[in-house]
C-alpha cells in the first residue's frame, strides 16, 4: 500500500516533465535575427563605425537571439534601479523604440533611437520625448496618459524616499505640466505647444544636452 | 549588480531624455570621463597560454583583481602582456566569469585548488551560478569533512600532554579506552559483566528440574537464588560504578545525563535499587516482575563496545520520517482490511472476528503472510476479502522491499535535495538583496561624498579634490540616479533611514501642536505615514518638512548618513533661493496656506519652508 502511495507521488513529476521538454522545444525554434551591414546603419545613424560596433557587442551578449522582447527589456532596465518597480516605464519605453510595433526591438530599433536621442538635433529628441509621452500615438498627450507616463517615473523611486512620496505627487506634478504646456487650455497638448514650450524652457534645453557624450 | 548589463548603461543614460521635459528641478552634471574608455585588447598570460579580452570586460567586476588596478603588478614591460604564473585550465573559468557574468565550478578539478584561485583573483565563491552551486557546496563539505576527521584522528593520536587534570583524564579514558593499559582494562571487564549480567537474565528462566519438595517444574532463577541474586548485585555494583564515574568526568554533566547512553545505564540498573527498597509485598511482586524486564536494556550497553550499532542506531533516527510514513501507510491498509473483514464476517457464527481490533490481529498475520491459522474467515465475502488481503500483504511487503528501500533513499535524498535548494534559495536572495542594498549603498555614500566634496569646493573656492576614484560606470550609473531624483524632486534614503522618518513623524503627530486644519486630502494611502497624510493637506508638504528637520535636530538620532546629507541638502538648497528666476504662479498659491500654517513656526523653518517652496515649484 505504502509502495502504491508512493508510485502515484511519482506520477505528476513525470508529467511536469513532459510539460517542460514542450517549452523547451519551443524556445530552441525562436526567433534569430541577424542585423543589416555595418555600412548601411552607419549611412542610417550618426554613429561611428566603432561606436556601432561596442554598441553591438553589448546589445549581442545580453541578448544572443538578435532582439529584445519585453521582458528581456523589463528586466534589464530594471537592474538600473534597483529601489524601485522599474517595468511600467520600461513598457512605455519598449514601445518607444518599437518603432514598427512587431513586439520586439531589433538592432536596428535600437540603434534608430539611439542615435536620435544621443547624437540628434534638440528638435528630434523633442519629438522623441513627445512621442514617448504620446501612448497611443494619436497626436495629443492627454492628462490621462500623462499621469500614468509620471506615475511610471515615480514607481521607479521606490517606496524609500525623501521627503515621503504620496499618492498625489504624481498628478500635482502633471498639473504642474499641463498647466506650464498648454497654452490654449484645452486639455491636451499638441506637437507644436510642446515643442514651443520647452524650447522657451531654458532649463529643458540645457538638460537635452546633457548626455550628448555618452558613448 | 549584473556587469552584463553595464553595456546597457549608455542606453539607459539615453533613455532619461524622456524624463527631462517633465523635471521638477535642474539636472546635475554628467561626470566628466577624464579619460575616455579605451576598449582596447588585453592579454592576459597564464603560464604560456595566452588569453586575450576586450578591457571593457575585465573592468566589469572592479572589485577583482583583473577588474582593478592590482592587475598593474603583474603587468610585464618586456612583452606588453599581463603575466599569471597560475594555472591555465582553471583561469579559463574565471575569465568566462568576466565575459559572461556567470561563474561555473568544473567538476574534475580539487575544490581546494579552485578555491585558492578564487581567492588568488579577488572573486567569492558565492557568485558561482545555480548550475553548479550545489555540486560545489557538496565537494566543500566533503572537503571540510575529511579535514575534520583527519584532525580527530591526529588528536586522538597524540601523545597525552602531562598536565591534564584528574578529572579530564577520567573522561579521556572513558572515551578512548585505548590510550592507557588502565582504560583498557575497565572497558574490558565492564564488557565482561554485560555479557555476564545478560546471560544470567536468560539462564535465569531455564527450567532446571525439579526440587524434591516440589511437584513443578522450576526455573534456574528461582532454584539458585541466592547465586543469582550475587551476581546481580556484583554487576549492578560494578555498572553503578561506571556510572557515577563517567558522571563525574564529564565535562558537561547536564550534557551527559541527556545523553542516550547515560539513560540507558540508568534504566539498566534501575530496576535493581527499586527492587530492593520495594517489600516483597504480592500486590506490587507483579509490577516488580515487569521491571525485571528492562534489565534486558543492559544489552544497549554494548553500543559503546560496537561502532556498528552505533551506526545502525543513527540510521534509524535518520531515516525515523520514512520509517514512520511506511508504518503510517500500512497502519491504514491494515484498519482497511481488518474494518471488512469484520463486517464481512459478521454474519457467520460463532466467529473469531468478534470486533475489529480483533480483526487487526488477523490482518497483520496475513498481510505479512505468516498466517497462523488461529483466525479464519468462514463466509465466501469473507474468504474473497482474506485472499484481496493476502494478496496485497504480498505486494506490499514481499515485492516491493527492495523497491522501497532504493525509492526511500532516492526520496530522502530528494527531499533533503529540496530542503537544501530551499534554504540555498533563502541564502540567494539574501545575497540578491545584499547585492541591491550594496547598489544602494554605493549611490548613498556617492551622494555623501559628492556633497563634502561640493562642501568642500564652496570653502576653498576651487577644486581640491578630483572626484574619488570611482570607475566610470559607478559614477555614470550614479549620475543616472541623481537624474531621476531631480525629476522627480525626491531623494532615495535607505531603508533604516526611511523607517526612522516614518516612526519620527507619527510620533511627532502623536503628539503634533502643529497639526494645521487645513482641507484633508481624502485619498487612502500606501505609505506608512498615511495618519499624518490625512489630516493634512498635499499644499502644506514644506511645513512638514521642517516638522521632520526641526524634530531630527532636536532628538539624538544615532543615524548620521541622513542627518549629514539632510543638512547638507539645506546648504545646497538656499543659494537656490537666490538663483531661482523663475517663480510660476503656482507658487503663489502656495505661499497662502503656509503663512497660516508658519504661524507658529519659528523664523528658522519659515527660511526652510521658502526654500522648499523653491525647491518645490521650480519650472
Amino acid at each position: 500500500m505504502g509502495a502504491l502511495m508512493v508510485i502515484f507521488s511519482l506520477q505528476p513529476k513525470q508529467r511536469r516533465k513532459t510539460t517542460d521538454s514542450v517549452e523547451d522545444e519551443l524556445e530552441l525554434s525562436a526567433v534569430r535575427h541577424r542585423p543589416e551591414g555595418l555600412e548601411q546603419l552607419e549611412a542610417q545613424t550618426r554613429f561611428s563605425r566603432k561606436e556601432l560596433q561596442i554598441l553591438y557587442r553589448g546589445f549581442k551578449n545580453e541578448c544572443p537571439s538578435g532582439v529584445v522582447n519585453e521582458e528581456t527589456f523589463k528586466d534589464i532596465y530594471a537592474q538600473f534601479f534597483p529601489q524601485g518597480d522599474a517595468s511600467t516605464y520600461a513598457h512605455f519605453l519598449f514601445n518607444a523604440f518599437d518603432t514598427d510595433h512587431n513586439g520586439s526591438v531589433s538592432f536596428e530599433d535600437f540603434v534608430m533611437g539611439l542615435s536620435i536621442l544621443l547624437r540628434g538635433t534638440v528638435q528630434e529628441k523633442l519629438i522623441w520625448a513627445f512621442n514617448l509621452y504620446d501612448i497611443n500615438k494619436d497626436g495629443y498627450i492627454t492628462k490621462e496618459e500623462m499621469l500614468d507616463i509620471m506615475k511610471a517615473i515615480y514607481d521607479m523611486m521606490g517606496k524609500c524616499t525623501y521627503p515621503v512620496l504620496k499618492e498625489e505627487t504624481p498628478r500635482q506634478h502633471v498639473e504642474v505640466f499641463f498647466q506650464k504646456m498648454d497654452k490654449n487650455k484645452d486639455g491636451v497638448v499638441t506637437i507644436d505647444e510642446f515643442i514651443d514650450c520647452c524650447q522657451n524652457d531654458e532649463n529643458i534645453m540645457r538638460s537635452m544636452h546633457l548626455f550628448e557624450n555618452v558613448l | 549588480m549584473a556587469a552584463g548589463v553595464a553595456a546597457w548603461l549608455p542606453f539607459a543614460r539615453a533613455a532619461a531624455i524622456g524624463w527631462m521635459p517633465v523635471a521638477s528641478t535642474p539636472m546635475p552634471i554628467p561626470p566628466q570621463d577624464k579619460r575616455k574608455a579605451q576598449d582596447g585588447l588585453i592579454i592576459l598570460n597564464v603560464s604560456g597560454t595566452k588569453f586575450q579580452t576586450w578591457r571593457t570586460t575585465l573592468e566589469r567586476y572592479p572589485d577583482t583583481l583583473l577588474g582593478s588596478t592590482e592587475r598593474d603588478f603583474f603587468f610585464h614591460e618586456e612583452t606588453s602582456e599581463y603575466f599569471f604564473d597560475r594555472d591555465p585550465d582553471i583561469f579559463r573559468h574565471i575569465l568566462n566569469f568576466y565575459r559572461t557574468g556567470k561563474l561555473h565550478y568544473p567538476r574534475q578539478e580539487c575544490i581546494s585548488a579552485y578555491d585558492e584561485e578564487l581567492a588568488f583573483f579577488g572573486i567569492i565563491p558565492e557568485i558561482i551560478g545555480d548550475c553548479c552551486y550545489e555540486e560545489y557546496k557538496d565537494r566543500r563539505r566533503e572537503n571540510a569533512e575529511r579535514l575534520q576527521d583527519d584532525e580527530e584522528m591526529d588528536m586522538n593520536n597524540d601523545v597525552t600532554p602531562v598536565n591534564l587534570t584528574f578529572r579530564e583524564y577520567l573522561w579521556r579514558a572513558f572515551e578512548n579506552p585505548h590510550t592507557s593499559t588502565l582504560a583498557l582494562v575497565f572497558y574490558y571487564v565492564t564488557g565482561f559483566f554485560i555479557a555476564i549480567s545478560v546471560m544470567a537474565n536468560v539462564v535465569e528462566t531455564v527450567p532446571c528440574g525439579t526440587l524434591p519438595n516440589r511437584s513443578k517444574e522450576m526455573s534456574c532463577g528461582d532454584r539458585y537464588a541466592l547465586a543469582f541474586f550475587c551476581l546481580d548485585t556484583a554487576c549492578v555494583m560494578i555498572f553503578t560504578v561506571e556510572y557515577l564515574l563517567r558522571l563525574i568526568a564529564a565535562p558537561s554533566r547536564c550534557k551527559f545525563m541527556k545523553s542516550v547512553m547515560s539513560v540507558i545505564d540508568v534504566v539498566a540498573i534501575m530496576p535493581y535499587y527499586i527492587g530492593l527498597v520495594m517489600t516483597d509485598n504480592d500486590q506490587v511482586s507483579g509490577a516488580f516482575v515487569t521491571l525485571r524486564v528492562f534489565r534486558v536494556f543492559r544489552i544497549f550497553k554494548f553500543s559503546r563496545h560496537s561502532a556498528g550499532l552505533r551506526i545502525l542506531g543513527y540510521t534509524l533516527k535518520s531515516c525515523a520520517s520514512e520509517l514512520g510514513f511506511l508504518l503510517f501507510s500500512l497502519t491504514m491498509a491494515i484498519i482497511i482490511f481488518a474494518t471488512v473483514m469484520f463486517y464481512a464476517e459478521k454474519g457467520s457464527t460463532a466467529t473469531k472476528f468478534t470486533s475489529i481490533p480483533a480483526a487487526f490481529w488477523y490482518t497483520i498475520v496475513t498481510m505479512t503472510t505468516l498466517g497462523y491459522g488461529d483466525m479464519v474467515p468462514k463466509t465466501i465475502v469473507g474468504k474473497v476479502f482474506g485472499s484481496i488481503c493476502s494478496l496485497s500483504g504480498v505486494l506490499v511487503i514481499a515485492l516491493p522491499v527492495p523497491v522501497i528501500v532504493s525509492n526511500f533513499s532516492r526520496i530522502y535524498h530528494q527531499s533533503q535535495r529540496a530542503e537544501k535548494r530551499r534554504a540555498q534559495r533563502k541564502t540567494r536572495l539574501a545575497r540578491i538583496r545584499a547585492a541591491k542594498i550594496r547598489g544602494t549603498n554605493a549611490y548613498m555614500r556617492y551622494k555623501q561624498n559628492g556633497l563634502l566634496i561640493d562642501a568642500l569646493e564652496e570653502e576653498a573656492g576651487q577644486a581640491l579634490v578630483g572626484k574619488a576614484a570611482s570607475p566610470p560606470f559607478e559614477s555614470q550609473h550614479h549620475h543616472l540616479l541623481h537624474c531621476l531624483e531631480k525629476t522627480t524632486n525626491h531623494e532615495f534614503v535607505d531603508e533604516q533611514t526611511f523607517q526612522a522618518n516614518c516612526m519620527e513623524i507619527s510620533v511627532v503627530n502623536k503628539s503634533g501642536s502643529r497639526t494645521s486644519s487645513l482641507s484633508s486630502s481624502p485619498h487612502g494611502l500606501s505609505s506608512c505615514c498615511s495618519r499624518r497624510h490625512r489630516k493634512k493637506s498635499s499644499f502644506s508638504l514644506p511645513s512638514t518638512n521642517n516638522q521632520e528637520l526641526s524634530t531630527i535636530q532636536i532628538r539624538e538620532r544615532p543615524v548620521s548618513n541622513s542627518r549629514s546629507s539632510l543638512n547638507a541638502k539645506l546648504d545646497e538648497t538656499m543659494p537656490l533661493k537666490c538663483d531661482e528666476a523663475y517663480i510660476s504662479p503656482s507658487m503663489v498659491r502656495l505661499s497662502a496656506p503656509v503663512a497660516t500654517s508658519s504661524d507658529d513656526a519659528s523664523t528658522a523653518t519659515t527660511t526652510y519652508s521658502q526654500s522648499n517652496i523653491v525647491r518645490v515649484s521650480a519650472l
